[in-house]
């Protein structure tokens, strides 16, 4: 068996020099200190992507896009398709669980200041990808056409609809006409399975590149500049290993959600059904959608909803920016002001959520 | 020269008339002496009893000889009244509490009220007044007590007076072009109205159900006709024992009716698409029917039952023997919801009042075999409810077997349906179809429940799996790791 297996690798080192590639990982090391355990939500949201394009590509396999056919084939995945069942369940909580991994890798690599200097396109490719995974989360939660989503999806587009100039026609762009319907499913659905992913793929390669490229951040006070210098782990088997590990655990949490709490179907969406009462969107956009209720009707001369969509955008491109304005960072001093940032950032979606679920 | 005239006449006419003084009212006086149609009729009028002079209408001085005097504005005459100005004028004393006391009257002091908020209180044609005045139905310059059968809205007059108009198609056409006008037709042919046209004025006129002033549309909730109320309207006079006695008929039918599934739905449920009393009875022409028209009458809402009941073999028995069809198993008024005790050849079942095991066996076989099949499919249907229930608390997605519980109730309802064929064939076939989708729903909801056990073990036995990996994985790091620290150990001694 051994040797079958030596002979094996022999005829494939010998045309793709894979030997080359185990070398370069064997020299590639990962510090070890107290927050390296924030190293490990990068790659649980690989393996959750990982499992969400497998899953997509087998529920692809039976859904039926339209008005029509859309709640009644995820019907029949759930109740008719062997297994049908899990891989819906799981496909949905992934869904959540890898927005969920890819915010505490975002907070982690923002709170460590990983983002400064040269890691800037790491960060940059980071976000863009956040920001395609919440674009994943809107799309494929219209796609079984039931009543929240169908709601959910027009509060949605309707806040889509408010930013100055562009607004209306981005409206009109996302839902393929004035109202939700038929169109904005046909729309969604290619959003789903073909223009995010291809993006999300090249970003996603250019990402992972750059990783493996310029290794794992070091904290700032530690490391090269530290005096004590810093502990370190081969990156291949040592933390690929521990990464597998989790990468079980995160699988056995989502086989337990799937039985245990299986992904509802609801009803099916009725355009002409007036909206049940206390739509609200996934909870990652719940902060979001709960400050929006806050702000007055009016401030000054601009619409409320306007100033607080205006206002989430700014901040998400300053967010977007930081390796660009935090200069101390960048010249390996502390900000504490980043720290203050962050810290208000967390609190603030932590206290907005909950706020936009209880009410 | 008129002016003079009039000023002999009012000399003169107290001479000649028969003995009776008129002094005091002095337009009484000249118009008697007109010999008038109003002056002449007038003095049979009630108002006339009570000392109530022309003025009191009319305005103007009674106590005035001189003609331009007693008839000038400055007297307050206004002639005679027009369009509203009518009712107005009657209801200055019948609106008026203080006033009908006054002159020692007992009648409601509403009348006015109640007719502008009734269906007469619309706008006529022209749209300057009521449809409806005081004088068009009392009449006027002869008015009389209700109580006097000279009276228009005497009870044996009401017919009359009402269809007045509501007889006329051309009339009726311009305020409801679609309301009937063969009431009055229909009214002769009822027992009300043949007992109305011999002189019994306590049988049902149109105000007995309609209301006099306050008459509202059959569709207003409001209304005494309006189906909801219907049944408390007839038994007004039905259910009252003393009212009734000389007619030796039932008074209990009011009480009957509201146990009854339909009197639930209507009256408790007020769901007016149940029938109420005019439904079976009729309403203008309303009479009990007769024993050969019942499945008629029932057929009009329960057509199907109607149907296979007249091409069942029990058509020609029931004719034979004089039964009346649906009335003989349903009864009449106290109808209660039909269940399977109904059938079957049980003490309680109304079939085995006919058929038993001596008597027509032929129908008690089939008898008990319908009541086998209805309590099979009662116990499926149950069945069914329950593992999908059970199915759909474990969480599982049921909805098309949950959809098909539907058609098992239909199933039920058809066989019920079918049972008035009287033919097991065709009751079988019902049933059989009913028993079928219960026992598919009852096998995808039972494989529901398998399938919810199935994951819970699927996912001890992964979890357990995937855990095994995990501890080897962990076990595999350990050794790495200490084969590793051993080895720059090494390294750091030698």
């Amino acid at each position: 068996m051994k040797s079958a297996w030596n002979k094996f690798y022999s005829w494939l080192d010998e045309r793709v020099q894979l030997q080359n590639l185990i070398q370069f990982m064997g020299k590639k090391y990962v510090p070890v200190h107290s927050h390296s355990i924030w190293y490990y939500f990068g790659g649980v949201s690989l393996f959750l992507f990982i499992i969400q394009v497998m899953t997509g590509i087998l529920l692809l396999l039976y859904y039926k896009s339209g008005e029509e056919f859309a709640f009644e084939s995820i019907q029949y995945i759930m109740s008719k398709v062997n297994f049908g069942w899990l891989i819906r369940s799981i496909h949905s909580w992934t869904a959540n669980l890898f927005i969920l991994t890819a915010m505490i890798h975002m907070f982690s690599v923002f709170f460590e200041k990983a983002y400064r200097k040269p890691r800037e396109m790491t960060w940059i490719t980071g976000m863009l990808m956040f920001f395609l995974a919440l674009g994943f989360g809107f799309s494929g939660y219209l796609l079984p056409w039931n009543e929240l989503a169908f709601f959910a999806t027009k509060v949605g587009t309707d806040i889509a609809g408010v930013i100055p100039f562009i607004g209306k026609p981005l409206m009109i762009f996302l839902r393929g006409s004035e109202e939700v319907n038929g169109a904005t499913l046909s729309r969604f659905f290619g959003f789903h399975v073909a223009v995010l992913p291809g993006i999300f793929t090249v970003l996603l390669g250019i990402h992972l590149v750059l990783v493996q490229r310029q290794g794992m951040s070091e904290p700032l006070g530690l490391g090269a500049n530290s005096k004590s210098g810093l502990k370190t782990m081969p990156f291949f088997p040592n933390f690929l290993l521990r990464d597998l590990l989790f990468w079980l655990v995160v699988l056995n949490l989502l086989a337990i959600l799937a039985v245990f709490f299986p992904w509802e179907l609801g009803k099916k969406a009725d355009p002409f059904a007036s909206a049940p009462a206390g739509i609200k969107p996934e909870w990652y956009f719940l902060f979001m959608f709960q400050t929006l209720k806050y702000i007055p009707a009016k401030l000054l001369v601009i619409d409320g909803e306007v100033f607080g969509v205006l206002l989430f955008s700014f901040a998400g491109l300053l967010w977007m920016l930081v390796p660009f304005w935090d200069k101390k960072s960048n010249r390996g001093e502390q900000n504490r002001f980043i720290n203050y940032i962050g810290l208000f950032a967390v609190l603030y979606i932590i206290f907005f959520t909950i706020l936009g679920w209880l009410l | 020269m008129k002016q003079v005239m009039l000023f002999l006449l009012s000399f003169l006419l107290p001479v000649l008339s028969n003995g009776v003084s008129y002094a005091g009212d002095k337009c009484l006086t000249c118009h008697k002496g007109l010999s008038d149609k109003p002056s002449s009729l007038y003095s049979h009028d009630i108002h006339s009893s009570k000392g109530i002079s022309c003025a009191e209408c009319h305005g103007g001085n009674q106590n005035s000889d001189d003609m331009e005097q007693a008839m000038s504005k400055e007297a307050g005459f206004i002639g005679v009244p027009k369009g509203d100005d009518i009712s107005k004028v009657c209801s200055n004393c019948h609106a008026n509490p203080d006033k009908m006391n006054e002159l020692g009257s007992t009648l409601p002091t509403n009348q006015w009220q109640l007719l502008q908020t009734s269906v007469h209180g619309k706008s006529s044609l022209a749209g300057n007044e009521h449809i409806v005045q005081c004088i068009t139905c009392h009449s006027v310059h002869n008015i009389v007590s209700v109580k006097n059968p000279a009276s228009p809205v005497y009870p044996l007059n009401a017919v009359k007076t009402c269809t007045k108009c509501h007889a006329d198609p051309a009339y009726m056409r311009a305020y409801n072009p679609s309301m009937p006008v063969d009431q009055l037709e229909k009214y002769k042919t009822s027992v009300h109205g043949m007992r109305n046209s011999k002189g019994d004025s306590k049988t049902a006129e149109c105000a007995s159900c309609h209301g006099g002033h306050d008459i509202r549309s059959a569709n207003d909730v409001k209304s005494s006709v309006y189906a909801v109320n219907i049944p408390s309207t007839c038994s007004h006079c039905h259910s009252n024992s003393v009212y009734m006695k000389e007619y030796n008929i039932p008074i209990d039918q009011y009480e009957k009716f509201s146990k009854s599934v339909h009197g639930i739905s209507l009256l408790q449920k007020r769901d007016v698409a149940a029938p109420a009393c005019n439904d079976c009875h009729g309403n203008h022409g309303a009479t009990p029917p007769g024993v050969e028209s019942i499945s008629k009458v029932c057929g009009t809402c329960h057509a199907l039952n109607a149907e296979l009941f007249s091409s069942s073999p029990h058509k020609k028995v029931f004719d034979e023997k004089k039964l009346p069809e649906c009335e003989t198993c349903h009864s009449n008024h106290e109808i209660i919801a039909a269940t399977e005790k109904l059938l079957g050849a049980t003490p309680e079942a109304v079939c085995s009042r006919c058929h038993n095991e001596n008597q027509n066996p032929k129908g008690y076989v089939i008898a008990k075999a319908m009541r086998h099949l209805t309590d099979s499919l009662e116990s499926s249907e149950n069945n069914a409810g329950a593992l999908v229930t059970d199915a759909e608390q474990k969480g599982m997605e049921i909805s098309e077997a949950k959809f098909k519980l539907r058609d098992i109730h239909q199933a039920r309802l058809q066989t019920r349906t079918m049972v008035h064929s009287f033919n097991a064939k065709k009751f079988n076939e019902a049933a059989m179809k009913g028993l079928s989708t219960a026992s598919f729903v009852a096998g995808e909801a039972q494989h529901a429940i398998d399938e919810y056990y199935f994951r819970r073990w699927g996912l001890g036995i992964a979890t357990l799996i995937i855990s095994i990996v995990g501890v080897a994985l962990y076990l595999t790091i350990r050794k790495i790791e200490i084969k590793q620290q051993n080895k720059n150990n090494g390294i750091k001694e030698s």
